[in-house]
């Protein structure tokens, strides 16, 4: 890990979505008090359990947040890419993160530090006012997630994996991810992934290559609840 | 109804406000009655009131064709609905009366103006989502990690907790879902709720009936509770 407490530019923190609405004199203070740090591929950010002293924005790679069970079993809860916030929000009782961050590639983070964050949310509304749409959002997708593992088949979840995690450019969708990583996120065992990709790829609705998915039908893959926009 | 400042202040997250935000709150809340089996707001729908819960209970759900998992069980004094009135997003979940309810409602609008004109009521808003995101990754962890018989354990104990009552033969708590609603909670099938139900009573950890659960043996109970399955 590296950290570059000096080179934060205003103009990297507007690539943050969060941050979209702020004024530059807001953008500006929050530059000089923001940390940049660089992770390598499966390196841990923080543990769940840890104290929770930052909120983190993703600006370049890919983190994914899992929660690890006492025996071991890991479920992937979401990734974060470009533009993305994670971390707990210390100021309101979430003193422990109540998951673990893990850079999936060569990540660069910009981190917000708790003291900094204490000050700043205490003379600036329109910052509260940007943490209240993350944690909106957040909360968005916490509901779902549990309804996904709740309600939904093992096969249910992977399809709805496929379709949350693709990568979608004008010649194909793909999915970067490894069996393993999908079973992890889709609350499974990597075995049961494989057996379903392969059945996916005979009915034509996938193709398996190295390290990737491509998805060819994505309406085979449609979960069963109906207010998702995959598209 | 109008709403009071001491109705208001009964409430632990909002007596901290001061005098002027509270009165900005009495003058736009209304005192609310609603029945039974009523949906309050619809998951997808535009973001809804935010309701502060008097009495009676509601259930938080999400729904997809024929499947439901119920995602909580607010209690006297929690906040429900409106969390995602900061991006506008549809609503992230349905909210529908298990007992005849009294709240006090905040139209979102008015809730808006609030947020807009008074920069500490949005600290208090921030705590609210931040609560219930606590309890949904509570839930998650509950759903990937423990198995059906430890989940429903876990429902138990956590209503003895929150609402039980002294009782001779231990802890007394209304029943207050059905067998599907048990099932929906605990993200399971129906016959799988009424195989465990009848293997808690056979061990005697439990005894149910139509409208009433008795916690017989608490430590049993919690050590079912608290086993993560492999």
């Amino acid at each position: 890990m590296t950290a570059d407490r000096f080179a934060l530019q205003a103009d990297d923190l507007r690539e943050i979505p969060a941050f979209h609405k702020l004024p530059d004199e807001q953008i500006h203070s929050l530059a000089s008090v923001m940390v940049r740090r660089q992770y390598t591929p499966g390196q841990i950010i923080f543990l769940e359990g840890d104290h929770a002293g930052s909120l983190w924005f993703v600006f370049q790679g890919r983190v994914k947040i899992i929660k690890q069970s006492l025996n071991g079993r890991i479920q992937g809860l979401c990734l974060m890419d470009r533009g993305k916030c994670f971390g707990s929000c210390p100021l309101f009782d979430m003193e422990k993160n109540p998951a673990t961050a893990q850079a999936l590639d060569q990540v660069t983070l910009f981190i917000l530090p708790e003291d900094a964050l204490q000050q700043l949310t205490e003379r600036d509304p329109q910052l509260v006012r940007a943490l209240m749409s993350i944690y909106s959002q957040r909360l968005e997708h916490l509901s779902r997630v549990s309804e996904v593992l709740g309600s939904w088949t093992v096969a249910d979840r992977i399809n709805d994996c496929l379709l949350t995690y693709a990568n979608r450019s004008k010649q194909q969708t793909t999915v970067e991810l490894t069996h393993e990583k999908l079973a992890a996120l889709s609350g499974t065992v990597r075995e049961v992934v494989t057996r379903h990709l392969r059945l996916l790829e005979t009915e034509g609705i996938v193709r398996n290559e190295s390290g990737r998915i491509i998805i060819l039908k994505p309406a085979g893959l449609t979960p069963p609840c109906s207010c998702e926009d995959h598209s | 109804m109008m709403v009071s400042k001491e109705l208001l202040s009964q409430n632990q997250l909002f007596a901290t406000l001061n005098g002027r935000i509270k009165n900005a709150l009495v003058e736009k809340a209304i005192l609310a009655e609603y029945p039974a089996r009523l949906d309050l707001f619809q998951q997808g729908g535009a973001p809804s009131p935010l309701y502060i819960l008097l009495s009676g209970r509601v259930k938080l759900y999400r729904q997809s064709k024929d499947k439901c998992q119920i995602l909580a069980l607010p209690i006297t004094g929690d906040c429900l609905g409106a969390e995602s009135l900061p991006t506008g997003a549809p609503g992230p979940y349905s909210a529908t009366t298990l007992t005849p309810i009294k709240a006090i409602v905040l139209m979102p609008d008015d809730l808006q103006e609030l947020l807009d004109d008074h920069p500490d009521f949005q600290e208090i808003f921030l705590k609210l989502i931040t609560d219930r995101l606590k309890q949904f990754v509570t839930l998650v962890h509950d759903l990937a990690f423990r198995d059906v018989t430890s989940r429903l354990a876990m429902v138990l104990l956590t209503r003895a907790e929150t609402e039980g009552l002294p009782h001779h033969e231990g802890i007394i708590f209304d029943r207050l879902l059905s067998q599907q609603e048990y099932a929906d909670l605990v993200g399971t099938a129906r016959e799988v709720i009424y195989r465990t139900f009848k293997r808690f009573e056979d061990s005697g950890v439990i005894r149910a009936d139509r409208l009433t659960i008795i916690i017989r043996d608490h430590d049993a109970l919690h050590a079912i509770a608290f086993h993560e399955s492999h």
